[in-house]
C-alpha cells in the first residue's frame, strides 16, 4: 500500500507526460482487462474450441465485429459507473423500480449459478487432464476461491486476478507451436465468408452469445466503482476497457487457431474443451495439452472467483442489503450467505455423480437470453438519461451504434433462445 | 373521504392505482404521492396523475398533473375524485416545501441516522389522521420488498407452511431517516438534526459508503465542525476527493478544525498548489504549525506528531496549569499531559493529569513531573514509535529535535493508524 503511494505520488510530480500518462494508467488499470478476460472462461475456451474444431478458420472474422460490440457496451458501463458512482443494479432498481429489478435479480443468479457450476466443471476438466481426481481438484478450487474472496482485499484480490490474466498467454504460446499457415489466416480475416448454413449460423450466435453476457456489465461497472476512478481520470478507464476487449479477442483467435490447425485439419470431432486438449497430443505434442488444459483451469477458477462475487453484489445493491468484503458476517449476513451457497452449492453439484450437467446448461442459456436484452435496454435508457449522467450521455453517432449493436446484439440472442426452445 | 378506512397505509397501496371520476370513468393513474416538508412527520398534500394515454399523444410523461389532497373525494374502494370537470382541478405543484416521494424516496438509498447505515427504501408507511395521511415510517425490510413485488401474500402463505414464522416488518421512523437527494440535504437545519444523532466515525462509515455525488451533498450539508470530524476518520483517498469539490474557504475552515496530524496528513496527499490555497485560508498560527508538521515524512516520528498539546514553563503553579488546562481543552488533541519546557523549548519534564489531580495546588510544576522523560527524535521510524508505546504503556509520547527542543506530541490514536491501518 505504502508503495503505491509512493508511486502515486511520483506518477503526479513527475514532468514528462508521456511517463505521468503510462504511470496513470497502469494506476487505473485492472476493471476493463479483467472483466474482459474472465469472459474467456470455461464456456467461452469450449465454445472457440468448437468453432475452430467444426469450421476451421472460416469463422474467425467473426471476431473483429463481436471485439466492437463489446467495446461499445463495456465503455457505456465504465462511463456510467465513473460519472454516477453506483452500481448497475443499484441504477436500475431507482430508475425501475422494485418489481422489475426484482425479477432481474432472481434471472441473474439462476444464470449466474449456472455458469458458476460451469466453471467448477471447466476446472475439473482441466485437472483431470493433468491426471487429478474431481473429487480432489473441486473442493480444493472452491476453497481457494471462497478463502482468496474473503480474506483478501479489493487490492490483492485484484493484483491476483490480473496475474491470472497473464496466464492465457499459453493459448498463445500454443498457437504458436502448431506453426499456422499465417497467410491463409490473414486472407480469412481479408476475405470473410458466411454461409447461410444453420450450423455455422448457430456458431456465430453463439460466439456473440458467449463473449457479451450481462454479468459482465454489472462487475466492470461494480469495479470502476470501487476503484474510486474520477471523471477526468475518465480516457484511462475507456483506454483500460479498450484494451481488455482488444486482449481477450486475441486469446479467442489462437484458441480458435490452434483447433483449425490441428482439429480440424485432421478431421477430428470434439464435445468439449478438455476433448480438444486430449486430442492436441497426437498432433502437437504433450506440452500443447497441458498448455491447453493449463489454460482452462486458469480461466475456470478465475471465472469462478468473479462470477459468485460479482452476483452477490449486484443482488445486494438491487435490493438494498450490506454488501463488502471488507464487512463482517453479522453486518452483511445475506452477501455472505449468497456468496458462499454459489460457490458451495456451484462445487457440489459437480460431484454429485451422474450429474445431468447438459440441462443445467441449458437451462442458464435460456435465461441468459431472456435476462441480457432487458440489461441492454435498461443501460442505453440509463446513459441517456440527462439527470442521472449530466454531460456525460451518449452522442447521437455512438447512440445510433449502441442501439444498432444492442439490438442486433438482442436478435441474435433471441434467435439462440427461440432455437433451444 | 370516510368510511373502511384503515388507520395506515401503505405507499405501494397507491403506486400505479386508478384514479376516477366521480361517474367512475378512469382519469389516470397515480404516479407519485407529493408530501409537505413538516416536523416531525410529512403530510401529504397531493398527487401526481398520469393521465391515461391517448392515442394521440405520444409522449404521455410530459402531461402528468397534479391534485390537490382536498379534491380527492373518498380513497376506498376505489379512489374517486370530488369534481367531474378535469381542468378544474389541475394544478402546477405548490411552491412549498415539499417531497416528491416517489422520485426522491422510493427506492433510493437513505441514512439510517438511529441505525448509522445507508440502506434501501422498499416501502414508505402511512398513518392516517381523519381525512390525512402522515409519512411516519420507511419500510426497508424484505417484507416491504416483496410488497412491492406483489408476492407478499405468497411469501407469509410460504412462511407459514414451512416455519410457522411470520416475516416482521423492517420500519425505520421517519424521525431518523435522513435523504440523499437534492432538496432534503438543502434544508440544512434539519439535516443537521438528524446527522447529528451519528459519532463522526459512523458518519465517516456512511459517507465512505455512498457513490461520489451523494458524498459530496452530504458533506456539503454538514456544519464545519461536524465535517471536520468525520473527516479525520475517513479513508485517505476519499478524504480527497472530498476535500477537492469544496471551495477552498470551506476547505481551510474544515482543515482548521481538524486535529493538526490529521490535517497534516491530508494536505500532503493533496496536489501542492491545492495545499497551499488552503494553508493560505486559515489563521497564520494554525497554518504555520502545519506547515512544520508537513515538512515530516509520513512514516516518522514527525509525520505522527501534533502540534495541538500543552507546554508550560518549570515554575508555573499547579493552579495555574490546571486553569491553562480547562481554557485551552477544547483545541487540545493531548489532554492526558503537559509538558514542561524552558524558553528555549527544551524538553524538561512531564506532568500527567493524575499529577496534577494529586498535587496541591501550589506546588510548581518542576516539583511534581517525573524524573525522567521518554520522547522520540523526528526522524525517527515510525515503527519505533509503535516501540515505544508498547513498551513504555504511556497515552503520548513527546517528540524532540536534536537540541531536545520539543516539537510535538505522538497521541495513541496516531499509532493505532499506524498498526492498524484498515481497521475502522
Amino acid at each position: 500500500m505504502r508503495m503505491e503511494k509512493d508511486y502515486g505520488k511520483w506518477v503526479s510530480a513527475s514532468r514528462r507526460s508521456l511517463w505521468r500518462t503510462v504511470g496513470l494508467f497502469f494506476i487505473l488499470m485492472g476493471p476493463g482487462i479483467i472483466t474482459s478476460n474472465v469472459d474467456n472462461d470455461a464456456g467461452g475456451i469450449t465454445t472457440y474450441s468448437l468453432a475452430g474444431a467444426q469450421f476451421g478458420l472460416k469463422l474467425i472474422w467473426s471476431l473483429i465485429p463481436i471485439m466492437i460490440a463489446l467495446i461499445v457496451i463495456q465503455e457505456m458501463c465504465a462511463r456510467m459507473g465513473v460519472v454516477t458512482g453506483k452500481g448497475l443494479s443499484g441504477l436500475i432498481r431507482e430508475k425501475f423500480g422494485a418489481k422489475i429489478t426484482f425479477y432481474l435479480v432472481v434471472g441473474m443468479f439462476l444464470t449466474n449459478m449456472g455458469n458458476v457450476i460451469s466453471e467448477f466443471a471447466g476446472a475439473a476438466a482441466g485437472m483431470e487432464v493433468f491426471g487429478v481426481n474431481k473429487f480432489i481438484s473441486v473442493p480444493l478450487s472452491a476453497f481457494l476461491v471462497w478463502w482468496m474472496v474473503v480474506k483478501g482485499t479489493y487490492k490483492s484480490v485484484e493484483k491476483a486476478f490480473l496475474i491470472a490474466c497473464v496466464f492465457y498467454l499459453s493459448y498463445i504460446v500454443t498457437g504458436i507451436i502448431v506453426k499456422p499457415d499465417w497467410e491463409k489466416v490473414v486472407e480469412h480475416f481479408l476475405n470473410p465468408q458466411l454461409s447461410l448454413n444453420p450450423s455455422e449460423m448457430t456458431m456465430v450466435i453463439g460466439l456473440v452469445g458467449t463473449t457479451i453476457a450481462p454479468w459482465m456489465q454489472f462487475y466492470l461497472q461494480a469495479s470502476i466503482v470501487e476503484k474510486g476512478i474520477k471523471v477526468d481520470e475518465y480516457k484511462f478507464a475507456r483506454f483500460d476497457v479498450v484494451l481488455g476487449s482488444v486482449i481477450v479477442h486475441i486469446v479467442a483467435f489462437f484458441i480458435i487457431l490452434v483447433c483449425a490447425e490441428t482439429l480440424f485439419k485432421n478431421g477430428i470431432q470434439i464435445e468439449t474443451a478438455k476433448d480438444a486438449a486430449l486430442s492436441l497430443k497426437p498432433l502437437a505434442g504433450k506440452y500443447c495439452t497441458y498448455l491447453f488444459a493449463f489454460g482452462l483451469v486458469n480461466a475456470s477458477l478465475f471465472a469462478a472467483s468473479i462470477l459468485p462475487l460479482s452476483t452477490t453484489y449486484l443482488i445486494c445493491e438491487a435490493l438494498g442489503w450490506e454488501a463488502g468484503i471488507d464487512k463482517k458476517f453479522v453486518e452483511a449476513p445475506q452477501f455472505y450467505g449468497f456468496y458462499s451457497l454459489m460457490i458451495f452449492l456451484g462445487a457440489g453439484i459437480i460431484l454429485y455423480p451422474n450429474l445431468p450437467l447438459i440441462p443445467i446448461m441449458y437451462f442458464s442459456q435460456v435465461i441468459n437470453g431472456m435476462v441480457l436484452p432487458i440489461v441492454l435496454i435498461f443501460m442505453l435508457l440509463l446513459i441517456n438519461d440527462k439527470k442521472l449522467m449530466m454531460q456525460y450521455t451518449n452522442g447521437p453517432i455512438f447512440n445510433t451504434i449502441a442501439w444498432v449493436t444492442s439490438i442486433v446484439i438482442i436478435g441474435f440472442t433471441l434467435f439462440l433462445f427461440i432455437g433451444m426452445i | 373521504m370516510n368510511q373502511n378506512l384503515k388507520d395506515f397505509y401503505f405507499f405501494s397501496d397507491f403506486l400505479n392505482r386508478k384514479v376516477h371520476h366521480p361517474s367512475g370513468q378512469t382519469v389516470g393513474r397515480i404516479s407519485d404521492l407529493v408530501a409537505e416538508r413538516a416536523e416531525p412527520y410529512p403530510m401529504i398534500i397531493g398527487l401526481v396523475v398520469r393521465p391515461r394515454r391517448r392515442k394521440k399523444s405520444r409522449r404521455p410523461d410530459h402531461r402528468r398533473f397534479y391534485l390537490p389532497w382536498e379534491k380527492v373525494a373518498r380513497i376506498e374502494p376505489q379512489i374517486t375524485l370530488s369534481e367531474e370537470e378535469l381542468p378544474a382541478l389541475k394544478t402546477s405543484l405548490p411552491e412549498k416545501d415539499i417531497i416528491l416521494l416517489q422520485e426522491e424516496v422510493m427506492d433510493k438509498q437513505i441514512v439510517d441516522t438511529f441505525g448509522a447505515k445507508v440502506v434501501r427504501v422498499n416501502d414508505l408507511h402511512f398513518l392516517r389522521i381523519d381525512s390525512h395521511l402522515r409519512l411516519i415510517h420507511v419500510d426497508v425490510g424484505f417484507r416491504g420488498l416483496m410488497r412491492r413485488v406483489g408476492l407478499e401474500r405468497v411469501m407469509d402463505r410460504a412462511l407459514q407452511w414451512l416455519f410457522s414464522y411470520d416475516l416482521p416488518n423492517q420500519f425505520i421512523s421517519w424521525k431518523y431517516v435522513q435523504l440523499l437527494s437534492g432538496s432534503d440535504l438543502l434544508q440544512l437545519s434539519v439535516s443537521q438534526k438528524r446527522l447529528s444523532h451519528l459519532h463522526p466515525a459512523d458518519l465517516a462509515d456512511i459517507i465512505e459508503d455512498l457513490s461520489g455525488r451523494e458524498r459530496s451533498a452530504i458533506f456539503h450539508a454538514l456544519d464545519t465542525e461536524t465535517a471536520a470530524e468525520a473527516l479525520e476518520e475517513i479513508d485517505p483517498k476519499i478524504q480527497k476527493a472530498l476535500i477537492e469539490t469544496i471551495p477552498v474557504e470551506k476547505a481551510s475552515d474544515i482543515v482548521e478544525e481538524m486535529s493538526p496530524s490529521d490535517a497534516a496528513d491530508l494536505l500532503a496527499d493533496l496536489p501542492e498548489e491545492r495545499a497551499e490555497e488552503i494553508l493560505g485560508g486559515m489563521e497564520q498560527e494554525k497554518a504555520e504549525d502545519l506547515r512544520e508538521l508537513l515538512v515530516h515524512p509520513d512514516e516518522t516520528a514527525g509525520g505522527l506528531m501534533t502540534t495541538a498539546y500543552l507546554s508550560l514553563a518549570p515554575g508555573v503553579t499547579v493552579e495555574t496549569a490546571m486553569a491553562r488546562l480547562r481554557a485551552e481543552a477544547p483545541n487540545l488533541d493531548i489532554l492526558d499531559y503537559i509538558y514542561v519546557v524552558d524558553e528555549e523549548e527544551v524538553l524538561q519534564g512531564v506532568v500527567s493529569i493524575r499529577d496534577l489531580l494529586t498535587a496541591q495546588s501550589q506546588q510548581t510544576l518542576t516539583e511534581i513531573q517525573a524524573p525522567r522523560v521518554v520522547s522520540v527524535k523526528l526522524e525517527e521510524d515510525q515503527n519505533e514509535v509503535v516501540e515505544a508505546f508498547a513498551k513504555y504503556g504511556f497515552r503520548a509520547i513527546p517528540v524532540v529535535d536534536e537540541g531536545n527542543r520539543l516539537k510535538g506530541v505522538i497521541g495513541f490514536r496516531s499509532v493505532l493508524e499506524v498498526l492498524a491501518p484498515d481497521a475502522g
